[in-house]
């Protein structure tokens, strides 16, 4: 057992191993070279990658064209995340695991839905990603289940149990799935945030990155809210916002009732997504005098005509966000940060391969396309 | 009475007046209706095609919004989305009378939905999945009020071909072959006068000259 203050060396092992896989993943000259291919020479190139070539081979009867490139990357996703959470030692890995818990969720409500709609299982079966804590092997066994009450009993053993225990009465009921996901989701990230988890390595620099993740998702998702045609009420924006975050709810609360520029623009300034918004936007028109206010202003002017976020600008955040997981990552080398910079930097990666696959697909132009490409 | 039945009485040329009468009286409600169908039909048509416009962009919309979505979420994102809708969207059929032709009237019902009841969870999707769910929505709505707009301009026609062709058969067929079996009727008659008072004329001198002779 380590001393007190001194890491391990599994910890630094395990720390090392994400560090060097996390330069194998692709580099900015192999998505330039990407995006000059066609789809077909897109899948004999990851077909010469280690990375993806087992499950390019794997997959070929199957699928074809973007929809193999995508089926591919996700499979290849969702072993790495399985083989990152078998390598994690200790409390490295129980946070791992708390942390892939997201795909957990997709998962199960892909199924419950799938249960209570009567969705063919090998249908609901394709959608599934398995890089959470779920194996496949369950996975396959609650699709069997026919009941959304059998499903749920299934579950016993995860995580979040419990909330989905709560809505064992009302499921399959109108609306109640939402309702679910959005609580299973803040029920994640209360996890995660869990207060009692301070001392561990890099654990306060990891609360710090996942409470600025969840003001920006807040905002973005308050925008949402405000850009629907009847406006919701307050219990809404209490049941959506997720707590946590170093803004407070009453503040996105007070933001959802303002409708005068300057006292928008006003309680905007005081949040700290501003800056990080006015240095995305600069980033991407490469206009250096972008400043704040400029920022609050263009939020405004989405916010007054009702519109939502600017997928552009919100991949020019994703961008920042990922850079600033990258420095904390580099200064603690030997903390749970390396880790999420792997997860997080490879989610993009194969988030990159499907929008070049979905982009060529669809026929999009090249540039466009770069514009959804996070790096 | 059939046509070929009628004697050239009295009787009968009345009989032929009073269907003369009906026949062009019928004739020209036909024809104002012809009209009134023919203007509707533009006017219609012009909305139809504009609509059509409409419906092509929207497609055009959609197809771009999706494929945003797809590169941002991926096709699995996308389905997953589309596994949530709770409620179906239909539309409910009801018809209005224009000039006596039954046209479509086509109501959407729950395809413009709110992010609630569209079913998926805010904080398991992102804004893409909105602005797809949001195209094809508007999309849903122009196809259905396409589908009104040309399913009436397509009533609309058969019932102008229709009335078309009782107008032609009236003008080309029923009144010229009832002008003609007047005007049969009217010489008939004529004729049958003449002879008569040829007879009577006839009688007359022969019973004149019976009077001369002692």
């Amino acid at each position: 057992m380590p001393l007190p203050g001194m890491t391990s060396p599994s910890f630094i092992y395990a720390c090392t191993r994400f560090r060097v896989r996390r330069t194998a993943l692709l580099p900015r000259e192999e998505y330039l070279r990407l995006m000059r291919m066609s789809i077909p020479e897109i899948i004999a190139h990851l077909g010469r990658c280690l990375e993806y070539a087992r499950e390019i081979a794997n997959l070929t009867p199957d699928f074809s064209g973007a929809q193999l490139i995508e089926e591919a990357v996700n499979h290849s996703l969702a072993r790495s995340f399985r083989s990152s959470m078998a390598i994690a030692p200790g409390d490295l890995q129980i946070l791992t695991r708390e942390y892939l818990t997201r795909w957990d969720i997709a998962n199960v409500m892909a199924i419950l839905r799938g249960t209570v709609h009567n969705i063919p299982g090998q249908q609901v079966r394709d959608l599934l990603i398995p890089a959470g804590e779920i194996d496949s092997a369950l996975l396959d066994h609650l699709l069997s289940l026919t009941t959304c009450g059998e499903t749920i009993e299934a579950l016993q053993d995860w995580r979040l149990y419990p909330v989905l225990a709560e809505s064992y009465r009302v499921c399959g009921e109108k609306g109640v799935f939402a309702q679910i996901e959005n609580e299973l989701y803040r029920h994640y990230y209360a996890g995660l945030l869990d207060p009692g988890r301070t001392r561990c390595s890099g654990c306060q620099e990891l609360n710090a990155y996942l409470r600025f993740e969840i003001d920006i998702t807040n905002m973005r998702n308050l925008l949402r809210l405000h850009c629907a045609e009847e406006a919701c009420n307050l219990a809404v924006i209490d049941q959506t916002m997720i707590p946590g975050g170093r803004i407070p709810i009453r503040h996105f609360r007070r933001l959802y009732g303002i409708e005068t520029e300057e006292e928008f623009v006003s309680a905007f300034l005081e949040t700290d997504i501003v800056p990080v918004l006015a240095q995305a936007v600069r980033d991407l028109r490469r206009d250096p005098g972008f400043s704040s206010i400029d920022a609050a202003e263009l939020v405004w002017q989405r916010w007054h005509q009702r519109q939502r976020p600017i997928h552009e600008v919100e991949i020019a955040v994703t961008r920042i966000r990922l850079h600033r997981l990258e420095s904390l990552s580099k200064r603690h080398p030997f903390s749970i940060l390396p880790v999420l910079a792997y997860l997080e930097r490879k989610k993009y990666e194969v988030a990159n391969l499907r929008a070049i696959a979905r982009g060529k697909a669809f026929g999009l132009p090249t540039e466009r396309v770069w514009q959804y490409i996070v790096l | 009475m059939p046509v070929d039945e009628i004697k050239p009485t009295r009787a009968g040329l009345l009989i032929v007046r009073r269907r003369m009468a009906l026949a062009e009286r019928i004739h020209r409600l036909l024809a104002m209706k012809l009209d009134g169908m023919m203007l509707e039909l533009v006017k219609l048509t012009d909305r139809a095609a504009l609509q059509r416009r409409e419906l092509e962009e929207q497609y055009t919309r959609a197809r771009e919004m999706v494929a945003v979505a797809a590169m941002m979420e991926g096709a699995t994102g996308v389905l997953l989305a589309a596994l949530s809708v709770e409620t179906t969207p239909i539309y409910t059929a009801r018809q209005k009378n224009v000039f006596g032709v039954r046209l479509p009237e086509l109501e959407p019902v729950m395809v413009k939905k709110t992010l609630e009841q569209r079913g998926y969870g805010i904080l398991g999707t992102t804004s893409v999945i909105d602005d797809a769910a949001d195209a094809y929505e508007d999309l849903l709505e122009t196809i259905i009020a396409s589908a009104e707009l040309e399913g009436g301009v397509r009533r609309l026609l058969d019932d102008i071909e229709r009335t078309r062709r009782r107008v032609n058969a009236l003008e080309f067929k029923v009144i010229p072959e009832l002008t003609q079996l007047r005007r049969f009727i009217e010489d008939q008659r004529d004729e049958i006068e003449r002879q008569d008072l040829v007879r009577l004329r006839r009688i007359k001198r022969i019973k004149a000259k019976r009077a001369e002779k002692p």
